[in-house]
């Protein structure tokens, strides 16, 4: 089992939306990314608590670059990441991913359609690559 | 360059741009000639949110007034819209297909969704609605909205 506090985590912050779609989305492929693809290799810092200015999600962005996942135009997660001293390997508006993904139509809320859990698995496939690409980075770097 | 008339309500403002006519659905319609270049309004824009894909009759496609003309889908919705001039459609904005987020960032300028050209523009500009009946439209709209 990896060390928790391992600075090779990459940090996957996505949007808090509750109540809309395109921020489920980001939460779900968030999940998808931290638990299910990537749980060795990432760490789901949660949004509200860099807001709250929590310590321990301010020294995850410290130690290495964080994805962001964002549900509208206002880009809360990668202003927010910024804001708290991080960088950002990769940002992503749910809106664009939906573009190159035309045939996934999210839709619902508490629950998303069949279209939005699959559009937030192509995401979450996409976010793995940039972990890996980081992560590879990070390695030739030292 | 158009003036504006503006409708500040809450925190979000709405323009109206004066030199052009308007359907009651939010579309406008600028003449240039006999050739009608037409858009959605400011005020439909922002109500129907982020644009995802604009779908827009081809060029060459022959339109009846108010024969739909455009599929906008946003986040929020899809919206189908009737064209606003009775002609046949001569020029699609590129940007439509590569980039529809311009409709949300520049309604009104580079944001234009296709070009009509038309020999009936006289009769249906008789059926379109002018720049401050549109503006008081929109806010008996926004003001309903605002209130639910």
């Amino acid at each position: 089992m990896s060390d928790p506090k391992s600075p090779r985590k990459i940090a996957i912050v996505p949007c808090s939306g509750i109540g809309k779609t395109y921020g489920s989305v980001s939460r779900e492929a968030a999940y998808d990314v931290t638990g299910e693809l990537r749980p060795e290799d990432t760490r789901l810092v949660s949004l509200a608590m860099l807001v709250l200015g929590d310590e321990d999600a301010r020294a995850t962005l410290a130690e290495a670059p964080a994805v962001t996942i964002d549900g509208c135009k206002l880009a809360c997660a990668t202003k927010m990441v910024r804001e708290s001293g991080g960088t950002v390997a990769q940002d992503y508006a749910v809106l664009d991913v939906y573009r190159r993904y035309k045939q996934f139509k999210p839709q619902g809320i508490a629950e998303l359609n069949e279209g939005g859990k699959q559009l937030a698995h192509a995401l979450a496939e996409e976010i793995a690559t940039v972990v890996d690409h980081s992560l590879s980075q990070g390695d030739k770097n030292g | 360059m158009p003036k504006y008339l503006e409708l500040t309500l809450d925190k979000f403002t709405f323009k109206v741009a004066d030199d052009r006519f308007y359907t009651p659905a939010g579309l406008w319609a600028l003449p240039e000639g006999n050739r009608i270049r037409i858009g959605l309004s400011d005020f439909q824009q922002q109500r129907s949110g982020d644009v995802a894909f604009a779908e827009i009759k081809p060029v060459g496609t022959q339109l009846a007034f108010d024969e739909e003309v455009a599929v906008i889908e946003t986040i929020k919705v899809n919206i189908s819209l009737g064209s606003p001039v009775t002609g046949k459609v001569v020029e699609v904005n590129p940007a439509m297909s590569d980039a529809p987020e311009v409709i949300n960032q520049d309604p009104y300028d580079t944001g234009w969704m296709a070009i009509i050209e038309t020999d009936h523009w006289e009769a249906d500009k008789a059926r379109l609605i002018n720049p401050q009946t549109y503006f008081d439209h929109m806010k008996s709209l926004a003001e309903e909205e605002l209130n639910q």
